[in-house]
Parts: C-alpha cells; sequence; structure tokens
C-alpha cells in the first residue's frame, strides 16, 4: 500500500480527473445518441458505398463494444484474466492490422471519391479528365460505317479531353518548364551514384552479411558485370543465329567484353577493392596499380563547327 | 585421335519464299585450323545429296580456343533461284556474277560530263580524252 503522504497529493489530482472525466462521458453519451438516432433514421445510407470500409466500420463497433465491457469490468472491480472479451479484442485488433495495406491500397480512390462527392466535379487540371471517352469520339453523323471507324480510330487515342456540357476544345494546361541544372546539382547526383556504387561494392556486402540475421546465400560467385556481359553475348547470339547475319561489334563493346573477360580469368578482384569513399567521406583513392579515374570535360572549342566529321571515340 | 572435320546443322528452315533452305552450320575441327569455306560446301552437298552449285556458305565465325567454327548457310531449290534470290557479292564468290571495275572517280566525272550536254549529245559523252578533243577542235573552228 502507498504511503499516507503520496495518497493524500494525488488526491487533489485524482479529484480534478474524476471531474473532467464526468464532463467529458456527459458529452461522448450525448453526443453517442443523438449519432444513434441518426443511424436508426436512416440518415446514413451505405448500401451503394464501400463494402471494405462497411467491414471496418462493423469491426470498430464491435472492438467498442468489447472494450466499453471490459472498462465496466474493471471499474466494478472485476479481473480481466481470462475474459473472453480479451480474446475477441486481439481477434479484431489483428484483423484490422492485417486490413491496413488494403487501406493504403485504396487511399487514392477514397480520397479522390471524396473529394469529388464534396466539391461537385473534378479539378481542372486532373489528370483523369484526360481519359478516352469513346462515346465522345462518335460522330454524330447518320451514317453507321463512318462511326465504326471513328470509333476505332479514337479509342486509339491517349488523351481526348472532352467535358460533356460545352462543346468547345479547352487544351490540356501543360507548360514547358525550363532546365537548369547548376554544378552543384551535378556534384550531388554524382556524389548520389558514387554512394550506390560503394554500397554494392564487396567490402560493404559482406560487412552486411556479417551483421545481418538472414541466413548465409552460397552463390555462383560471378561478378555482375560478367553475368550481364555474358547475358548480353547469348543475346546476341541468339540474334545472329535467327537473323542469319554478323552484327558489327563496336569499340565500346569491344571493350566492355575484354574487361568482362578479363575480370573472370584474373585474380584481380582478390587483391583490388572498389571505392567506397562516398560513404566514409574521406578523398577518393585508387589502389597504385588501377588506372585514374579520367574526368570528362564538357567544354566545346570555339572554332569547332565545320571542320571534319563528328569522331565516334 | 579425331583429326577429321564433322558438320553439323542446327535452326533449319525451309524458306518457300526465297525457294531454298537455311540452316547454321556447326564446324568441329579439333587440331586443325580453320575449314575453308569451299570444303564446308562440299561437305554439305555431300549431306544433303545435291550439287554443290546451290549451296552458299558465309559468315563463319571460330569460338575462343579452336576447334569449332559456326556459320550460315542456304541451299537454293534450283541454280535459277540462287541467281536471283542471293546478294552479288556472294554470287561473285562463287563466280556467277562479276562486278564492273570503274573507279568512283572515274563515274562521278563521266556524270559530270554528261551534265554538260544536253539532249542526244549525252549519249556521245565518252571517255576523258575524245571531248577534250572535240572541244580543242570546236575553238580551233571558230
Amino acid at each position: 500500500m502507498a504511503a499516507p503522504g503520496v495518497l493524500e497529493s494525488d488526491f487533489s489530482s485524482a479529484v480534478t480527473l474524476l471531474k473532467n472525466l464526468q464532463e467529458q462521458v456527459m458529452a461522448v453519451t450525448a453526443h453517442v445518441q443523438a449519432l444513434t438516432k441518426r443511424v436508426q433514421a436512416g440518415a446514413y445510407p451505405t448500401e451503394k458505398g464501400l463494402s471494405f470500409l462497411e467491414v471496418k466500420d462493423q469491426l470498430l463497433l464491435m472492438y467498442l463494444m468489447d472494450l466499453s465491457h471490459l472498462i465496466l469490468n474493471k471499474a466494478s472491480g472485476g479481473s480481466l484474466q481470462g475474459h473472453a472479451a480479451v480474446l475477441r479484442l486481439v481477434e479484431i485488433r489483428t484483423v484490422l492490422e492485417k486490413l491496413r495495406p488494403l487501406d493504403q491500397k485504396l487511399k487514392y480512390q477514397i480520397d479522390k471519391l471524396v473529394k469529388t462527392a464534396v466539391t461537385g466535379s473534378l479539378s481542372e487540371n486532373d489528370p483523369l479528365r484526360f481519359k478516352p471517352h469513346p462515346s465522345n469520339m462518335m460522330s454524330k453523323l447518320s451514317s453507321d460505317e463512318e462511326e465504326e471507324g471513328e470509333a476505332e480510330d479514337g479509342q486509339s487515342e491517349a488523351s481526348g479531353k472532352k467535358s460533356t456540357k460545352s462543346k468547345k476544345y479547352v487544351p490540356p494546361r501543360l507548360v514547358p518548364v525550363h532546365y537548369d541544372e547548376t554544378e552543384a546539382e551535378r556534384e550531388k547526383k554524382r556524389l548520389e551514384r558514387a554512394k550506390r556504387r560503394a554500397l554494392s561494392s564487396s567490402v560493404i556486402r559482406e560487412l552486411k552479411e556479417q551483421y545481418s540475421d538472414a541466413p548465409e546465400e552460397i552463390r555462383d560467385a560471378r561478378h555482375p558485370h560478367v553475368t550481364r556481359q555474358s547475358q548480353e553475348d547469348q543475346h546476341r547470339i541468339n540474334y545472329e543465329e535467327s537473323m542469319m547475319v554478323r552484327l558489327s561489334v563496336s569499340k565500346r563493346e569491344k571493350g566492355r567484353r575484354k574487361r568482362a573477360h578479363v575480370m573472370s580469368s584474373q585474380l584481380h578482384s582478390l587483391t583490388h577493392f572498389s571505392d567506397i569513399s562516398a560513404l566514409t567521406g574521406g578523398a577518393a583513392h585508387l589502389d597504385e596499380d588501377q588506372n585514374p579515374i579520367k574526368k570528362r570535360k564538357k567544354i566545346l572549342k570555339k572554332g569547332r563547327k565545320k571542320k571534319g566529321f563528328r569522331r565516334r571515340r | 585421335m579425331n583429326d577429321t572435320v564433322t558438320i553439323q546443322t542446327r535452326k533449319f528452315i525451309t524458306n518457300q519464299l526465297l525457294q531454298r533452305k537455311q540452316m547454321v552450320i556447326d564446324v568441329l575441327h579439333l587440331r586443325t585450323s580453320t575449314v575453308p569455306g569451299r570444303e564446308i560446301q562440299e561437305k554439305t552437298a555431300k549431306m544433303y545429296k545435291t550439287t554443290p552449285d546451290v549451296i552458299f556458305v558465309f559468315g563463319f565465325r571460330t569460338h575462343f580456343g579452336g576447334g569449332k567454327t559456326t556459320g550460315f548457310g542456304m541451299i537454293y531449290n534450283s541454280l535459277d533461284y540462287g541467281k536471283k534470290n542471293e546478294p552479288k557479292h556472294r554470287l561473285a564468290r562463287q563466280g556467277l556474277y562479276e562486278k564492273k571495275k570503274t573507279s568512283r572517280k572515274q563515274r562521278k566525272e563521266h556524270k559530270n560530263r554528261k551534265n554538260k550536254a544536253v539532249g542526244t549529245a549525252k549519249a556521245n559523252v565518252g571517255a576523258g580524252k575524245k571531248s577534250k578533243e572535240s572541244r580543242f577542235c570546236n575553238d580551233y573552228l571558230q
């Protein structure tokens, strides 16, 4: 039992709390009684609504009933041990939690419907307005063949906006935006790309394997570049054999192939690790026998316009 | 010891539109260099029991490490169809087509000379020497 000093200090706060509780309970009861009267009078018809929402309503109501039953029990001094209502509550709670992802998926549709119901019509820049209306595409002339032909043509159009009320064509408001990438943005993008590359390097992957709880996967460990190149080679061979032609291999393709081949035949990956300076924050640093990183400069020279053809690098 | 040349065919299609049969040819030639196209032609002819002149093979590439070569082959229903449907460079390999040997520069010069003449005189425009002579005579006479 608590000491009498603690009891006395709690006494006043308990009294205020109980008074608050009483007021709130009266307000809630009045509200609930008004709601019940309106529901019984049929002011909220739900036949044409979403059945999913109806299920959710019913589940929430059952939850509330069970909860209030338990509160009543507890308030009159009974124990909650092994009470049937507790099990029911748990069941309803699990069902509600399983419904939550469904809710997320329907959220967009429900919001749209609610907005339409409230405002009475769709907003002007709403992309839903651009869906094809085949009935608007058919010509109102008397000949049947023309109607069929035009209907087929119209249905292949991606965006045909036509409001049923006015016949005047209003084009959609699409404004071209000026492209303005500053040096800072380019730097940021480059950094992001380097980070992504660093995350998939062998060092970070091994760290992940060490600390994760997932079971260890042992695969036929080929470097992803090598598998990609071998897939492309296979695709090329299939194409050549089915079309009975020989395709030419560009310099880039040759370089890629050579690099992939070299990667699989050398022990390069044993001692050379990819650069993870993007994650650690240090300067980009390569091992001595690796080729230096070449930065591509896109500065155009002034008199370059007419002399010579475009040289393929 | 297997030093013989084996020919296998894959992806065999009978192409009725071009009156031929087309396929992918795999040549296995361990311990020998790449087999020349003529030999492959003869061996395919023996395999399909035709004469070697309706068979056209091309596009042979040897795989890394040697021993296997892959290429394409076409067997026409008759030599006339072959002459009609096969591209000229492959006919030239078999001697059924002769390409004219005029150089590009000569052709362009001839065309430019021809463009200067009008009407029936276009047919009289021959090689370079002749037209210079005629021009000299004309100038001298006038």
